[in-house]
């Protein structure tokens, strides 16, 4: 039953580290915490249950589950970054030069913009996806790892494959990184500061679109208030790994994960959170900066 | 410039306050409280549903002592501390009479508040026995309690399923928990409980502790909750290959859950009062009601009844004070759409047949 709770665990843990990319790429950056970003989570969750919906009534899922499901992620991970760089536009950008609090408060509110606005035009009730894949995986070492399961890690493995690549090795990655290292600077070697910006926020986005998607294929349900949760987990996650570190994101993510699940499963379900914080101020004691994040001297 | 702007303010506060204070008091007041938002709220809304259809009923035919009668809705999200508030706002618009809460730990707190302010208060749904043990004399339920519950699931576990190893969860709530208590304690040591345990509300994960639970083995397994977290428990059960029946109770008693739960909820088995429509005045509230709301819930029909037994109450003792018309309640049989109703000296019905009923072809089917 071992490798039955490892693989919860890491599925559980790939959701957390995809969202909590988002936050740590904003915080990288601005030095913000979107806390807009678990919203963005549920649009793509409820977009996901939208699009599905449409393609079966089109008979899209009849002819080819697979490509149904990629066209779902697609369209909701094009949506969420829409829904990611206009929130940065509208939200962030009119107050960037102002304190450090006026965007922080500016981010609650835009969370409780989006999530009124969903439970207006969705409604209170939660969405329900009936399963529409197996829950019979295949088998290892006697635990049952489901497609979904499958789905969820390769995906996620790919995808944050793709993005160190991407932030470590192209153009745009380069200038996202000299841009969080000091705008001003990369604003004045000839970066455009805010269209690098809008970048990352659309990238983030997406990448929560893609965990909203994925989750409402696992667990089935998808409700107004899913970001609330799901945005404080993965922001802990980004926090326990070093937020600004994309890395660390991802560790934080699947610590997390495994830590609640092996809680859950050998000391008490009640207090896997509180489990979890407890480790989450442990390695804040030893390592203030979190796991792989870096001290920075000058930005306070 | 600002002296009037902050003139105007105040006036502004000034006359706000006012229009609250003000209210007509030429009507009668009922309020209906339950879950009418979050992942519960098909609960709320439903009683909220009933409650509204009797009162316009009463009202057409003239209102009760003359009166026009005022629905009050309120909305407890579930929540124990949100059921207090919702409790002192009724009490402040002088309401004669609440139908609700739905949760037995929205109840509980509430039921205090409501029997300090001589306020009658008839639950529709609350099964924890500890509602009426309070000693509260306007307290009262018209459903079944979880003692009476927790046994009829223990002896058909018992009887029927033969288990020889029984794992028990329960929400942590006072109803989830409550029950999970009582049906334990009905198995007595007859068959061995290999797990107890508690899990969270909204928790969208329970693969770990289903995990755990199979690696104990059991033949079946209990749950005392509510639909939202039993459809996610049948569900995930199959994917960590968990294929033993779930046994439940009556917060499981929606089609919902078996919407959440597709195919995963066959077999389940949940205790419930019996089927209604075999009553003639059970048809016509269910026609009724599917005609102005929709699908009836399981609970609409005692929210409605519970509703009428207030109103009838009003009009036959002619008063609005809570203790006279608690009193009225307490040694008066009703006949409801849901049929008889009397209840004993704590504010229970006198008779709560639960059975047992089965998820099939995605319906819920009375075990025979």
């Amino acid at each position: 039953m071992f490798v039955q709770q490892l693989i919860n665990g890491l599925a559980l843990g790939a959701v957390y580290a995809l969202i909590a990319l988002g936050y740590t790429m904003v915080y990288g950056i601005l030095q913000l915490i979107n806390f807009a970003h678990g919203e963005v989570y549920m649009l793509g969750a409820y977009l996901g249950i939208i699009v599905l919906g449409v393609l079966t009534y089109w008979g899209v899922t009849a002819y080819s589950l697979p490509a149904a499901l990629l066209i779902t992620v697609l369209v909701s991970m094009a949506f969420c970054a829409a829904y990611g760089a206009v929130i940065e536009r509208v939200a962030y950008r009119p107050i960037r030069n102002a304190s450090k609090l006026a965007p922080l408060i500016s981010a609650v509110g835009m969370s409780i913009i989006l999530q009124n606005f969903v439970m207006l035009s969705q409604g209170k009730e939660y969405k329900n996806l009936p399963p529409l894949l197996p829950s019979e995986g295949f088998s290892l070492f006697g635990a049952n790892v489901s497609p979904v399961q499958m789905i969820i890690l390769s995906a996620s493995i790919l995808i944050m494959v793709g993005l160190q690549f991407f932030v470590a090795k192209t153009r745009l990655g380069k200038a996202m990184r000299a841009t969080s290292q000091d705008r001003v600077m990369a604003g004045l070697v000839g970066i455009n500061i805010n269209q690098v910006i809008s970048i990352t926020f659309m990238i983030g986005s997406s990448l929560a679109a893609v965990a909203g998607v994925m989750v409402t294929l696992y667990y089935g349900v998808a409700h107004f208030f899913m970001g609330y949760l799901a945005g404080i987990k993965a922001f802990t996650a980004a926090v326990l790994g070093g937020i600004g570190s994309i890395p660390g994101a991802m560790l934080g993510g699947f610590m997390l994960g495994l830590i609640e699940n092996f809680c859950a499963s050998y000391i008490s379900s009640v207090y896997k959170d509180a489990f979890a914080f407890l480790v989450l101020i442990i390695t804040l004691i030893i390592r203030p900066a979190g796991l792989l994040g870096q001290k920075s001297v000058d930005k306070v | 410039m600002k002296k009037i702007i902050s003139i105007s303010i105040i006036v502004m506060f000034i006359t706000m306050a006012s229009g609250c204070t003000h209210q007509d008091d030429n009507v009668i007041r009922i309020g209906a409280a339950g879950p009418m938002t979050g992942d519960q709220s098909k609960m709320g809304v439903d009683l909220r549903n009933a409650v509204e259809l009797a009162v316009a009923e009463w009202n057409e035919k003239g209102g009760v002592l003359g009166k026009k009668i005022v629905l009050l809705a309120g909305d407890d999200q579930a929540d124990p501390k949100q059921a207090v508030s919702i409790a002192n706002k009724f009490i402040d618009q002088k309401a004669v009479a609440v139908v609700g809460h739905w949760n037995s730990s929205c109840s509980l707190p509430a039921s205090k508040y409501y029997d300090d302010a001589n306020i009658v208060m008839i639950s529709p749904a609350t099964t924890n026995p500890r509602l009426t043990l309070q000693g509260f004399k306007r307290v009262f339920r018209v459903c079944g309690t979880d003692d009476q519950q927790g046994k009829v699931a223990a002896d058909f576990v018992l009887s029927r399923l033969h288990p020889r190893r029984v794992a028990i969860i329960h929400d942590k709530t006072a109803y989830g928990q409550g029950l999970a208590d009582y049906f334990k304690k009905a198995l007595g040591d007859k068959v061995q409980v290999v797990y107890y345990g508690g899990i969270i509300q909204r928790d969208p994960d329970y693969k770990a502790v289903l995990t755990t639970i199979k690696e104990k083995n059991p033949d079946v397994y209990f749950f005392g909750g509510i639909y939202p977290e039993a459809g996610r428990l049948v569900r995930q059960a199959k994917e960590v290959d968990l294929n033993i029946p779930m046994i439940t109770g009556d917060g499981v008693f929606d089609t919902t859950f078996i919407s959440l739960a597709g195919k995963s909820a066959e077999g389940t088995y949940v205790t419930f009062g019996k089927e209604p429509t075999g009553l003639s005045t059970a048809k016509t509230f269910i026609e009724k009601y599917r005609a102005k709301y929709g699908d009836p819930g399981p609970y609409s029909i005692y929210a409605y009844d519970a509703a009428n037994i207030i109103l009838s109450s009003i009009a036959e003792t002619k008063s609005t004070d809570g203790g006279k018309i608690a009193a009225y309640i307490s040694k008066t049989t009703f006949h409801g759409a849901f049929g008889d109703i009397a209840f004993d000296k704590n504010g229970d019905v006198t008779k709560a047949p639960y059975v047992i009923w089965q998820v099939k072809d995605g319906k819920f089917v009375e075990v025979p």
